[in-house]
C-alpha cells in the first residue's frame, strides 16, 4: 500500500523556487532516504509535507487523502510527524513536558511516555530537566520521542545525525530500527550518503530542488550516488 | 512610625502595580508584542465597572470584579482574534505594535464619546477608609485586600502556566510558534486566550485603581507607563519579577509623596530610570 505519494511538487519562498517537480512515494513499512547537499531543498520538502510552507504546487496524498492544501494543524492529526532540523525543542518546557506536547494529537498506537522512556532510558533520568541541560544526542532523542508520542504512520527525520559523535549516531540509528518494528514508515533526510543508504530500503537524491536519482538502496552504487549528490 | 506606615502602604499598593504589569508581561512573553492599548483597556474596565454600578447601584464595586474581568476576557479574545492575529506573524514586530497603538487611540476616543472627559471614581464606601491598627500602625484594609488579591492572582497565574496542560501549550507556543502547529495546536487560538487572560488581569487592576483614585478616558497613558515600568524593572516576561517591580514602584511613589506632596508618581519614574541604568535586564531577572 502506498502511504505517501508526492507528484510534481514545486515550492517557493517568495519569488525563489526551492523545489522543481519533485515526485516521490513511500510504501507502508518502508524506510526511504532523501539525500542531498546543503541547500538542496530537503528541509523544504519535509516542510511541504507537514504543511509549513504555504506556497506549494503539485499533489501530496497521504493514506490516499490529498493533504496539499491543508494547514499544518490538520495534517498533524493524520499521522505525519516531523523531527525538525535542529531539533527545535521547547526550551521553557522540561524534557517530559516536551514529550507530552507530542501526545496532544495522539492517535491510537503503541507509543506512550513509558515506551519512549524504554527506548531512551536516559530521558527518564532527565525527565525533569530543561532541554538545554542535555547533550546534543539526548536532545535528538527528545525530538524523536516527541514525534513518536503521536503514534505517527510516517516519521520524517531531518538530519538527526547532524553534529553528533559516531557512537551517538549509531545509538540513534539503532532506535530507528525499533521504531520501524512498531510499524511506522520513515523518511530519513541526511547529508551523510553512506549512513542513510545503509539504513534505508530506497534512496532519493535531491540536487538544487530536483530529484536527480532514485532507486533501491542496495542497487545504487556509492559512486553513482555521489555523482547525483554533487551533480558532476 | 509614619515612615514605616508609608513603606507598608507602598508595598500593599505595589501589588496593584504588579497586577497592572503582569498582563503586559504575559503578552510580551508569549507573542513578543508590546500591547500599547493595555492602559486603555485598564481604564475601559473601570468605565465598564461604572456602567454596571449604574445598573446595580446596591452592589459593592468589589463584587463586580468577576463580571468585569469576564467582559475584559471576551474583549481581549476578540481584539486578538479580529485584529492582532492578522499582523502578529509578520517578521516585522512594528506592525503589531503600531496596530495596538491605533487600537489605543480608537478606544480612548470612544470612551470620551461615551463617558465624557470628566473624572470618575468608583465608591468603595466604608471599606475605602477602614484601617486596621496593628502594633500602633494604621494599615488600610483596602490596600491589604488589594495585596492579598494580587498575590492570589499571581499564584493562580503561575500555577496555570507551570502546572496545567494549557500552560504547557502556552509556553511551547511562546518558544516555537511553528512547531506547535505540528502537534495540532493553532497558535492564533492560544494567543486569543492569552490576550483574554491578560486583559482580565488588567481589568482587576483597573477596577481596584479606580477605587483608589479618580480616572478619565485619558488615564490610559499613565497606566500603560506604570505597567511598562513594572515589566521592565521586573525583567521582561518574568511574573514574580513583575510583582516585585510593582512593589518597588509603589514604595517609591508613596515615599516620594511623603517627601513632596506635589510629586505624583515622579519618584517612581525616577526609580525606574535609575533601575534601568543600573540593571538594564531588570532588577529581578531570574530564569524564566
Ligand atoms: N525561509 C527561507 N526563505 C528563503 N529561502 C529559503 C528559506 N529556507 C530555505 N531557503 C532556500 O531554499 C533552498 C533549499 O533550502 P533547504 O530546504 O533548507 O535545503 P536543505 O535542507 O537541503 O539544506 C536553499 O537555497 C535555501 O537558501
Ligand atoms: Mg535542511
Amino acid at each position: 500500500m502506498t502511504l505517501l505519494e508526492v507528484q510534481a511538487l514545486d515550492a517557493f519562498y517568495g519569488d525563489f523556487q526551492a523545489l522543481f517537480g519533485v515526485t516521490l512515494h513511500v510504501e507502508a513499512g518502508e524506510t526511504v532516504a532523501l539525500i542531498g547537499a546543503n541547500g538542496a531543498g530537503k528541509t523544504t520538502f519535509l516542510k511541504c509535507l507537514v504543511g509549513l510552507i504555504g506556497s506549494r504546487r503539485g499533489e501530496i496524498r497521504f493514506g490516499g487523502e490529498p493533504i496539499g492544501g491543508q494547514p499544518a494543524e490538520r495534517i498533524s492529526r493524520l499521522g505525519l510527524s516531523l523531527v525538525p532540523e535542529g531539533r527545535l525543542l521547547f526550551p521553557s518546557l522540561t524534557v517530559e513536558e516536551n514529550l507530552l506536547m507530542g501526545a496532544l494529537n495522539r492517535r491510537p498506537g503503541s507509543w506512550n511516555l513509558a515506551r519512549v522512556y524504554e527506548l531512551f532510558p536516559v530521558l527518564h533520568e532527565r525527565r525533569r530537566q530543561w532541554p538545554d541541560a542535555l547533550s546534543g544526542g539526548q536532545q535528538h532523542m527528545v525530538a524523536i520521542g516527541r514525534a513518536l508520542m503521536s503514534n505517527p504512520k510516517l516519521l520524517l527525520c531531518d538530519e538527526i545525525s547532524l553534529g553528533l559523535a559516531p557512537l551517538v549516531i549509531d545509538q540513534i540509528y539503532a532506535s530507528l530500527g525499533r521504531i520501524r518494528d512498531e510499524g511506522a514508515s520513515i523518511v530519513l533526510v541526511e547529508q551523510d550518503v553512506k549512513r542513510a543508504a545503509g539504513a534505508a530500503d530506497r534512496v532519493y537524491c535531491l540536487l538544487k530542488g530536483r530529484v536527480t536519482l532514485h532507486g533501491s538502496a542496495r542497487g545504487l552504487g556509492l559512486e553513482q550516488l555521489s555523482r547525483a549528490y554533487f551533480g558532476t | 512610625m509614619i515612615w514605616v506606615e508609608t513603606i507598608i502602604n507602598g508595598v500593599l499598593y505595589g501589588g496593584l502595580y504588579g497586577l497592572l504589569g503582569v498582563g503586559l508581561a504575559l503578552i510580551v512573553g508569549v507573542m513578543r508584542v508590546v500591547n500599547l492599548s493595555h492602559g486603555e483597556f485598564i481604564v475601559l474596565s473601570a468605565f465598564i465597572g461604572v456602567s454596571l454600578i449604574g445598573v446595580v447601584p446596591w452592589l459593592h464595586p468589589l463584587a463586580l470584579l468577576l463580571p468585569v474581568a469576564a467582559i475584559a476576557f471576551v474583549l481581549g479574545f476578540g481584539l486578538q482574534a479580529v485584529l492582532i492575529n492578522r499582523v502578529v506573524t509578520r517578521p516585522d514586530p512594528f506592525a503589531a505594535i503600531l496596530l495596538t497603538f491605533g487600537v489605543a487611540v480608537v478606544v480612548r476616543n470612544l470612551m470620551v464619546e461615551v463617558y465624557g472627559a470628566d473624572p470618575r471614581h468608583l465608591q468603595a464606601g466604608q471599606l475605602a477608609q477602614a484601617s486596621a491598627g496593628i502594633g500602633g500602625l494604621h494599615i488600610g484594609v483596602l490596600p491589604l485586600l488589594i495585596l492579598a488579591l494580587s498575590v492570589a492572582l499571581f499564584t493562580a497565574l503561575q500555577l496555570l502556566l507551570t502546572r496545567t496542560r494549557f500552560g504547557r501549550i502556552v509556553r511551547a507556543t511562546a518558544d516555537h510558534r511553528d512547531v506547535v502547529r505540528l502537534m495540532g495546536v493553532n497558535p492564533g487560538r492560544v494567543y486569543n486566550l492569552v490576550m483574554g487572560l491578560s486583559l482580565a488581569l488588567a481589568s482587576v487592576a483597573g477596577m481596584l485603581l479606580a477605587i483608589r483614585a479618580s480616572f478619565t478616558p485619558y488615564s490610559g497613558v499613565e497606566r500603560l507607563l506604570i505597567a511598562f515600568e513594572v515589566v521592565v524593572l521586573g525583567g521582561l516576561g518574568t511574573f514574580w519579577g513583575a510583582m516585585l517591580g510593582g512593589i518597588t514602584l509603589g514604595v517609591a511613589e508613596l515615599v516620594g509623596l511623603r517627601l513632596d506632596p506635589n510629586a505624583g508618581p515622579l519618584y517612581a519614574h525616577l526609580l525606574f530610570l535609575v533601575g534601568v541604568l543600573l540593571r538594564p535586564s531588570g532588577l529581578f531577572r531570574v530564569r524564566a
